[in-house]
């Protein structure tokens, strides 16, 4: 095992090798660029049997890893902000064909160059898996864990990786680098499911025949494959930890200095980073408040938060996006999975970061300070624009 | 370049489960069962959305309209991935997916020199949702967004010339095809599967609904479509060498073919003429390449 | 409320003949809703639309399961049991169709009415489109609506010299319908021929498509495999050993390219017994 001071671009284009991914494509894209550079010169070098296709567009870059791993390669791509939406299109058929695709989403939020969540948090509807990720050595683990998690019977979803851009993308940090061995161990083969090899491929496949049947049904399926992965990602960092010695929570959530808290601040992305120095300081004066940093966005952890409003009397909701007439969609989505619950903590809002604004210790401490305080029955705004 | 065959050379194996859900007569129907002939059975066929989408007896693979080229290209990097390079990778698409909104991603991916077959069923208009015109539809023809009417005279424009455009690319082949002439189309087509990279065969394919013609007429018509110089047959390689597949000694008029297609029944004597100079025009140019055994493009 | 299908194929108007009823309709007081079958229609294909009227605004979106009014455009469709498919009991069926109600095979308890619409149509429109010739006997046999409001319907799609011709057609049949009387077949057969079309994919069979039939006149054929290599849908085959083709006729549709492109005339396109 070995490791290396490395930019987040480059964690990603290390996991892309570790898991050995057949082909990849992507289009470069500010701040995702050097990801394209970084694979390209793995193909030229010839480190492993790895193709590597510059297209002319992010659309095609999706519509290719879709093809790729619907005959039977391991695939990769990746893209920031616009380039997301605009692949948006083809994105629902890697989600509704049911293909594992693993996709890093560099985070670019889509008013501006600068970081927020807005890009991925706008693909909810394509099918797929969302993960958000703290740091450098968390994209690697993630995107590996993501190969696994995608490809297993059980799923077979496409899953996307965001993590900020500029922050991550560009900033460096000791990252251990796992044995490629025992990767090999961990990580098997890629399998299709099904053939569409001419040798291989059901015949009764052929016609598409009429349609008929409830079309109700292919939503039912895909929403219930979805909902799977969380079962299958816990597993997946159980099994993660015991071979390479590091895990993140429970795969869903990551809860950070929790055991006394009395109030949670949730947050995804660098930002929970930032926060996690707030609560060592807020919690060294005695304030009773910690940070569940939240990974998966789909599927949700209702389960894991049903189970820790048992002992908190408040949540305040950091949101790095919003759907503008709508509203934060951590906010709503956990204010959703608590409704039927009797005990009801306090939930408040805070948008913080988005269109790349610079989010500070400081600032996790007011969100801090007010939580503790709307938890205790006092007046505070229920939105607050960080 | 394609080397001719008989009518007896055709091989009798059919590979499309029919009856489909094509209309009567329908041009590109006819297109992918004679095109199949020659492909065989060790194909991924890809489809977007296209008028018809003729079943056969391989897998088949579809995504969206945009992804045309994209869908090729990723399954054929995948089947070099996996070591199976003898199976080809086939595209059917509609002039839709090749002129217009696919044209970007095909385009990209001859310049990338994929080694993908493209097969063409051009019938010239949107078809599948209702005859709306496309890049591929000729000047002067009636489509149901560009009617007759006292500000418009069908679409006003040319067709966009995309045998030459992705020869313009510098693949190994472009060639263009008839239903109405099926020994040459397969030949085409057997032609393609003995080389690499990007291999494209536009086969304009008459539509009796879109066209509208008496679907009896569907050969008639593409028959009259190559022999009045409206869809002349050739093969371009390498962005140079050029072929000029079927040579009359001189052209039937073009009235030939329009006269019996009401999507042109509008059209005033001077338009006629016009599609006649450029018809012949265009053909001179092409007999000087043919001539020279290329292009300079 | 009164719930109507009309049964016809793909570029006969039956799409249009549903929206000039509704139109009828709102001309004499009444609210109405003019409903397709969504689907990929392809020339030819049997397809269905549905009309609903009714005194009050038609809040209704599903598709009508249980018509009380069928109206079959075509001849050959007029002779599928599937056109009384799920028709309310003591509902109507009105066929167009040269036989007399008393020689309809529709089995099942609704009365039956019969009009020769297009022959009607040939005559007035020198084409065989009948959506608007049968809405005369529409009127007539279901009393529904008048035939006046029918006409001043057909006068909004149809403007000038087109609409007069079409209302010719409309007078003919509210002359010339035969019926209603109650079918004289009591019970409907076990089985049924699917005539709706939809979508993609592979038919089983397609024989309802066809208008004209290819006979191929085998002492005649020179096998030159003309038609074999012309069909867009296989259903011309090739006898290898005879050298002479044979149809298979549950994928012919009727084209006519065969006919049209055989050197030595070998194939004659007949006209389906109706």
């Amino acid at each position: 095992m070995s490791y290396e001071v490395m930019v987040g671009n480059k964690a990603a284009a290390t996991a892309v090798k570790l898991a050995k991914v057949q082909v990849a494509s992507a289009f470069p894209i500010t701040p995702q660029t050097t990801i394209t550079q970084y694979l390209s010169e793995m193909y030229a070098a010839g480190e492993w049997d790895f193709d590597f296709v510059n297209v002319e567009g992010e659309l095609t870059s999706q519509v290719v890893v879709q093809a790729a791993s619907k005959v039977g390669a391991r695939t990769f791509t990746c893209t920031s902000g616009p380039g997301l939406l605009y692949m948006h299109h083809p994105m629902q058929v890697t989600g509704s064909s049911r293909l594992p695709v693993v996709m890093a989403v560099v985070h670019r939020g889509y008013k501006g160059m600068q970081p927020d969540h807005s890009d991925l948090m706008s693909q909810q509807w394509t099918g797929w898996g969302h993960q958000y990720v703290e740091h450098a050595q968390e994209i690697l683990d993630s995107l590996l864990m993501a190969y696994k998690v995608a490809e297993d019977a059980r799923v077979r979803i496409p899953i996307a990786v965001g993590y900020d851009g500029y922050v991550l993308s560009y900033t460096a940090e000791p990252v251990e680098i796992p044995d490629q061995g025992d990767v090999d161990k961990w990580l098997p083969p890629y399998k299709p499911m099904p053939s569409v090899l001419p040798d291989e491929v059901d015949p009764s496949t052929f016609s598409r025949g009429w349609g008929g049947g409830d079309p109700q049904m292919p939503w039912k399926i895909h929403h219930e494959a979805v909902l799977k992965i969380e079962e299958v990602l816990k597993e997946t960092m159980d099994s993660f930890e015991k071979t390479f010695g590091r895990r993140y929570g429970n795969g869903m959530i990551e809860p950070y200095k929790m055991e006394d808290a009395e109030c949670a601040i949730i947050a995804m992305g660098t930002i929970a980073g930032t926060c996690k120095a707030a609560v060592d300081k807020m919690q060294a004066e005695g304030k009773k408040v910690g940070l569940i940093k939240l990974r998966s966005f789909i599927p949700f952890p209702v389960n894991d938060f049903q189970a820790w409003t048992k002992k908190l009397d408040g949540f305040a909701v950091v949101d790095r996006s919003i759907c503008p007439g709508k509203g934060g969609p951590v906010f709503g989505k956990l204010r959703d999975s608590l409704y039927d619950l009797e005990k009801k903590p306090v939930t408040l809002q805070f948008h913080a970061g988005l269109g790349g604004k610079e989010v500070r210790v400081h600032d996790f401490e007011m969100i801090g300070d007010k939580i503790l305080k709307a938890a205790k029955g006092g007046t505070v705004e229920q939105v607050t624009w960080v | 370049m394609s080397e001719r065959i008989t009518r007896a050379q055709i091989p009798m194996s059919e590979l499309t489960i029919t009856p489909g859900s094509a209309c009567q007569g329908c041009g590109a129907a006819l297109a992918a069962r004679l095109a199949f002939k020659a492909l065989g059975p060790n194909v991924i066929r890809h489809g977007i959305p296209c008028c018809p989408d003729s079943v056969t007896q391989t897998p088949r693979v579809g995504t969206v309209f945009e992804g045309g080229g994209a869908q090729l290209t990723g399954t054929s990097r995948a089947l070099k991935a996996i070591g199976r390079e003898d199976v080809l990778a086939v595209g059917f698409y509609g002039d839709g997916g090749t002129y217009d909104i696919g044209f970007q991603g095909l385009s990209a991916a001859a310049e990338r020199n994929e080694n993908i077959i493209v097969i063409t069923k051009d019938n010239e208009a949107y078809m599948n949702t209702g005859n709306q015109r496309s890049g591929a539809t000729p000047k002067y023809a009636r489509t149901s967004t560009n009617p007759i009417g006292p500000r418009s005279r069908g679409k006003p424009r040319p067709k966009k010339n995309i045998p030459f455009i992705f020869a313009a690319h510098y693949v190994p082949y472009v060639g263009t095809a008839s239903v109405g002439f099926p020994e040459d189309l397969i030949a085409k087509v057997t032609y393609m599967k003995t080389i690499k990279g990007f291999r494209m065969l536009i086969v304009q394919s008459p539509c009796p609904v879109g066209w509208r013609f008496d679907p009896a007429k569907t050969i008639e018509i593409a028959r009259a479509s190559v022999q009045s110089g409206i869809w002349p047959l050739y093969e371009i390689m390498d962005g140079k060498t050029f072929k000029l597949n079927y040579k009359p000694k001189e052209l039937k008029p073009v009235t030939e073919y329009l006269s019996p297609q009401a999507r042109f029944r509008h059209m005033t004597e001077d338009e006629i003429a016009d599609i006649q100079e450029t018809a012949t025009a265009n053909w001179e140019n092409l007999l000087k390449a043919d001539e020279m055994g290329r292009l300079t493009l | 409320m009164i719930e109507i299908r009309l049964h016809g194929r793909g570029g006969q108007g039956a799409v249009t003949a549903s929206r000039i009823i509704a139109t009828a309709a709102y001309e004499e007081g009444k609210y109405s809703q003019a409903i397709p079958m969504y689907g990929t229609e392809r020339r030819g294909a049997p397809l269905t639309a549905f009309v609903r009227i009714d005194d009050v605004r038609v809040r209704e979106r599903e598709l009508v399961h249980n018509p009380e009014i069928s109206i079959v455009l075509d001849p050959l469709i007029a002779k599928q049991q599937a056109v009384v498919d799920s028709l309310k009991p003591g509902g109507l069926v009105l066929l167009n169709t040269a036989y007399p109600p008393e020689e309809v095979n529709l089995g099942g308890d609704f009365k039956v009415a019969t009009v020769d619409a297009t022959t009607i149509a040939l005559e007035t429109l020198g084409r065989p489109i009948t959506n608007t010739a049968i809405l005369g006997a529409f009127a007539k046999v279901t009393g529904l609506l008048k035939v006046e409001s029918i006409e001043k319907a057909i006068k909004k799609f149809f403007p000038g010299r087109l609409g007069d011709m079409n209302i010719a057609a409309v007078k003919r049949s509210y002359d010339e319908v035969k019926g209603p009387i109650q079918a004289v077949v009591k019970d409907a057969p076990p089985e049924k021929v699917d005539i709706h079309v939809g979508g993609y994919g592979v038919l089983k069979d397609v024989s309802s498509w066809r208008v004209y039939t290819p006979e191929i006149d085998v002492e005649k054929c020179v096998g030159c495999k003309t038609c074999w290599i012309f069909c867009p849908e296989t259903a011309i085959q090739w006898d290898e050993e005879k050298n002479k083709p044979w149809i298979r006729y549950e994928a012919c549709k009727g084209c006519g390219v065969c006919a049209n492109e055989c050197p030595v005339n070998a194939i004659e396109m007949v006209r389906v017994e109706v």
